[in-house]
């Protein structure tokens, strides 16, 4: 043999050395056992330590198959990593979801439809909330099962307040009570704010003002989803107070979407946040905060920021595996202990009900009665439309202009009104 | 002559070599199973996409669900769109800044560097360091000490007795901190490029200039500056392409924002694939880019060739 063709051979299996684990690895994901139902999450800290535990408490009493969770990267890529999957065949049994995704998942064909299964007797679907309910449906279908719901109320530094000689806010307040305890609460040459509000024209930015929007009495599209109605008297109320507390008072501490309002929350630089519980474990121990609901206008609504759990089609063998897990996962008993382990509230009315609510959670995390609470404040959702998005990102334009004074509040109103209904009309 | 060729030379005359015997010989298979591995991973990653994504600019496609042919309604749309219009003027005044700010102070700085002193080292690392710094932390950094309530700059702007300024949260000024930021970033690389060059022309000809009585000023803009011309050259391709593609810093910092001010097309891009799932409008917007990035180098290409100063 020739050297030549000893160095061809060699060459052949450095040529396989190399390309033999790409092969591997994009054969490795199919090759799943069918015993086994794949949840993906998107949590890393204390959530993802819960849902494993619980994970494995099911696998130790279920001898029928097992559940494997799976960290699938954050959360907010949850939507474009399972579209991925689709895509490619390899889809996960269980995917976390956010809600304001469930009308794109509408347009999945592999997303199953669990109208039906939430309406057997054992589900008890009637026990879950109002408002996370609401946000597992779209196009008239259940597509998912609550997986988390949070809200927006008002969290406010004690200390600042004393200072101010300003009391406390009370549920009662009203938007007027609001804009002055802000006013009162800046201090200008301090750096000081009374408010903060995220500027990123992101959904940050809108889901904020759609609470503002709804304690006004107004809405963002019609009933039937068909045309924007936020263009209103109310809507006007809701911009002109975000133009006169940002361009007259200028009490509120602009964030440009890098989250520093939470240091600067800390640093006591600002006295009032409109945010939810996942903030609530971030505020330094030095720092005396209260939560209360939010002021009100016609009335104190909030919003919700429900998660869910969709099932993907794998056959009906692997669906019926996944439903049964979610359901006992979504037990009562077995919720509570997930609220337990990590802050996060219950999403149905009967853990408000058993002794280790008020004996354990309740002690754990004071501030998230008012949460709790206040879950009875959400009466409206996110319209469920796949223009969503757009008109979400349309409104965060205007909201912007109007903090920035760049916009009156009846132009931006106007503006956004016209786009919307072009993204609504072009059908996105 | 190798042995290989030798071997092969006798083998060939002989006439008796198998088709395989000849093919395994051959350079050209040993050529392409060397490049192999590249060839099969840049074809993957690389051309495959290329090619996919042509074929998703005609169609409507939400990524998911296979696409719907709809032939040239995209690029239809893009040229109507007033968003993507506004997004490439806002592209073009953002290159129109970066390049020449960061060629003319990369020059001052590599021709500040070209020279004996002690620590030089250390000046020439600190120089490159934030070519090698995550355009993450970059953007971090600078949207802490642009910060227009907290933020270092203000401070000490008050300190003189100046307004605080909005930075990245006031629309007008927005576009101009990204240039100052992605400026700061590329800056090192365009240094160490022009340093090579300049280390690359003989002293000769600066000691001759000096003989013949140019002040060191003439001699830069006479000698070196004319011999610098390929490098220069090179960097005006190499950063406009990039400064098309500008993405990162406008992603961590001001997300398109206040008020859409630094929506540049890649960004534009972004959303429509990432945001509104419209993968189609987004190859095609893809698409345009390319087309774009293509003309422009092939113009700077023939402008150079005829201004551009070769070394026989």
């Amino acid at each position: 043999m020739s050297r030549l063709r000893i160095s061809f051979w060699a060459m052949i299996a450095f040529v396989v050395v190399l390309v033999a684990p790409l092969a591997v690895a994009g054969c490795g994901g199919s090759s799943k056992s069918s015993s086994t139902i794949s949840f993906w999450q998107g949590y890393t800290d204390i959530e993802r330590t819960a849902i494993e535990q619980s994970v494995a408490d099911f696998n130790a009493t279920n001898p029928g198959f097992k559940v494997q969770a799976v960290f699938a990267g954050n959360n907010d890529y949850a939507l474009t990593k399972l579209r991925t999957a689709l895509a490619a065949g390899k889809a996960p049994d269980i995917s976390y979801q956010y809600g304001s995704s469930m009308a794109l998942l509408a347009k999945l064909p592999q997303v199953v439809d669990l109208s039906a299964k939430v309406k057997e007797p054992g589900f008890d679907w009637n026990d879950f909330f109002p408002a996370v309910r609401l946000a597992t449906m779209a196009n008239g279908k259940v597509l998912g099962v609550p997986a988390l719901v949070d809200n927006l109320a008002l969290v406010y530094n004690k200390k600042l307040f004393d200072q101010a000689g300003v009391p406390y806010p009370t549920a009662q307040w009203t938007w007027d009570d609001f804009r002055a305890a802000a006013k009162k609460l800046t201090n200008t040459s301090a750096k000081q704010f009374g408010w903060a509000y995220i500027n990123d024209g992101s959904e940050d930015t809108v889901w904020r003002f759609l609470a503002l929007l709804w304690q006004a009495g107004g809405d963002l599209l019609t009933p039937d989803n068909t045309k924007a109605a936020f263009n209103s008297p109310a809507g006007l109320k809701a911009m002109t107070l975000l133009y006169d507390m940002a361009n007259q008072d200028h009490s509120i501490y602009l964030d440009s979407g890098n989250d520093n309002y939470l240091n600067v929350f800390n640093s006591g630089k600002i006295a009032m946040l409109w945010t939810g519980p996942w903030d609530i474990s971030s505020i330094n121990s030095g720092v005396k905060y209260g939560v209360q609901i939010l002021p009100g206008d016609v009335s104190h609504a909030t919003i919700a920021g429900p998660d869910n759990y969709a099932i993907i089609a794998n056959g009906s063998q692997r669906v019926d595996d996944a439903w049964k897990f979610l359901s006992w996962y979504l037990s009562p008993e077995e919720h509570l202990k997930f609220a337990i382990a990590t802050g996060d509230l219950p999403i149905r009315e009967s853990e408000t009900k058993l002794p280790d609510y008020t004996n354990v959670f309740l002690k754990k995390y004071p501030a998230d009665a008012v949460f709790v609470a206040n879950l009875n404040n959400v009466t409206k959702a996110r319209p469920n439309i796949a223009a969503y998005p757009k008109i979400s990102a349309d409104l965060g334009q205007a909201v912007q202009a109007v903090l920035l004074g760049k916009l009156t509040p009846q132009q931006a109103l106007q503006q956004a009104e016209q786009q919307a209904n072009a993204d609504i009309a072009a059908g996105m | 002559m190798t042995s290989a060729e030798n071997e092969r030379g006798g083998r060939g005359g002989l006439g008796r070599a198998s088709f395989w015997d000849r093919l395994f010989a051959s350079d050209h298979v040993a050529g392409w199973l060397f490049v192999s591995p590249a060839v099969v991973l840049i074809g993957l990653f690389g051309a495959a996409p290329i090619v996919w994504s042509l074929i998703i600019s005609f169609q409507r496609n939400s990524l998911d669900t296979s696409g719907v042919w709809i032939g040239l309604a995209n690029y239809r749309h893009l040229m109507h769109d007033p968003a993507f219009a506004a997004s490439v003027r806002r592209t073009i005044v953002y290159t129109v800044l970066f390049v020449p700010i960061t060629l003319f102070s990369a020059m001052a700085v590599a021709v500040a560097l070209n020279r004996r002193l002690h620590g030089m080292r250390f000046y020439r690392t600190a120089v490159f360091a934030p070519v090698v710094t995550s355009t993450v932390a970059t953007a971090i950094m600078f949207s802490w000490l642009l910060d227009p309530y907290f933020g270092i700059i203000n401070l000490f702007l008050n300190k003189l007795g100046g307004p605080s300024q909005g930075f990245f949260q006031d629309p007008s000024q927005a576009l101009y901190c990204i240039v100052l930021v992605t400026v700061w970033g590329w800056l090192g690389f365009a240094v160490v490029i022009y340093l090579a060059a300049l280390q690359g022309i003989p002293r000769e000809l600066l000691e001759a200039a000096e003989i013949d009585g140019a002040t060191r000023w003439r001699a830069f803009w006479r000698v070196q500056f004319p011999l610098l011309g390929p490098t220069t050259l090179f960097l005006v391709v190499w950063l406009s392409i990039n400064a098309l593609q500008e993405f990162d810093e406008i992603y961590v910092i001001t997300h398109g924002g206040p008020l859409a001010s630094t929506t540049v097309v890649v960004y534009y891009l972004f959303q429509q694939a990432f945001a509104f799932f419209d993968a189609g409008y987004a190859t095609a917007i893809a698409y345009v880019v390319f087309l774009g990035i293509l003309a422009l180098t092939v113009v700077q290409l023939l402008l150079g060739r005829k201004l551009v100063h070769y070394r026989s």
